[in-house]
């Protein structure tokens, strides 16, 4: 382990975080999109709200294997995007019978994004993503105090 | 009686390598000195031109992480800092030899 180690997984979550934040854009510029996939009948298909699926670094086989082996718990070693899972909601039904994509009955299939959600995912991302800085900032504010040691 | 065994047997070996240590020439601990000095020189130099590259990839816009650019240039200052420091701690143990009443 080096000195860098949390400074690492500090940037770990940050890229991660960021990840969150441009699903959150994405969801966001797509809230009314009713044309994003082509289903297997041919017809368009609404968006459908992305979420973001993290995981912790250390789960590889090898990382249990050494802890089962040496028998200390590891400090970890940050966070990854497991997946872009995507929201299984209905999609919103909205009667509009002037719409292109309307149907038979005038009714409109639009995303399921509700933009509440968002925006609280959003403010989670931007305070999560502040959070890690700090820590980093505090990292890099103890080497510093560390060199000064016997100063 | 079983701590105290332990610990004499441990502190034998201690003493025997303490003298052992005294056996290398002068020439080899210098040696010794001078490639973990240049190894630690050589890690520090990677950093800066680690950080040199990212930054210039952002100004060309290559990058996409902003904060990977700015956490590998707070990583090659802190590295730079703490060989000062290492170097400011080298050269005064030089001065205190030097000042030694012969």
């Amino acid at each position: 382990m080096s000195i860098f180690h949390s400074i690492n997984t500090s940037a770990s979550a940050l890229t991660a975080q960021r990840l969150r934040m441009d699903t959150v854009s994405s969801n966001l510029a797509n809230a009314e999109t009713t044309r994003a996939t082509i289903n297997e009948n041919g017809e368009y298909e609404p968006y459908r709200r992305k979420m973001v699926v993290f995981e912790s670094k250390d789960n590889s086989f090898n990382s249990f294997l050494q802890k089962a082996r040496v028998g200390s718990s590891s400090q970890g070693s940050g966070v990854r995007v497991k997946e872009i899972a995507e929201d299984d909601e209905p999609f919103k039904l909205v009667y509009n019978p002037n719409h292109p994509d309307a149907n038979e009955e005038g009714y409109v299939q639009l995303p399921n994004v509700d933009p509440l959600k968002e925006m609280v995912d959003l403010m989670s991302a931007t305070r999560s993503y502040e959070a890690n800085v700090t820590a980093l900032n505090a990292t890099k504010s103890m080497l510093l105090k560390a060199l000064e040691i016997g100063k | 009686m079983e701590p105290l065994t332990k610990i004499s047997t441990l502190q034998t070996p201690n003493v025997l390598s303490a003298q052992n240590t005294l056996s290398v020439t002068p020439g080899e601990a210098q040696n010794k000195f001078s490639t973990s000095l240049k190894n630690a020189i050589e890690t520090l130099n990677s950093a800066q031109i680690e950080s040199d590259r990212k930054t210039e990839a952002l100004a060309k816009g290559e990058i996409t992480d902003l904060h990977d650019v700015m956490i590998t240039s707070q990583k090659a200052s802190i590295t730079l800092q703490t060989a000062i420091e290492v170097q400011r701690k080298v050269i005064d143990a030089y001065t205190e030899v030097m000042r030694m009443q012969v």
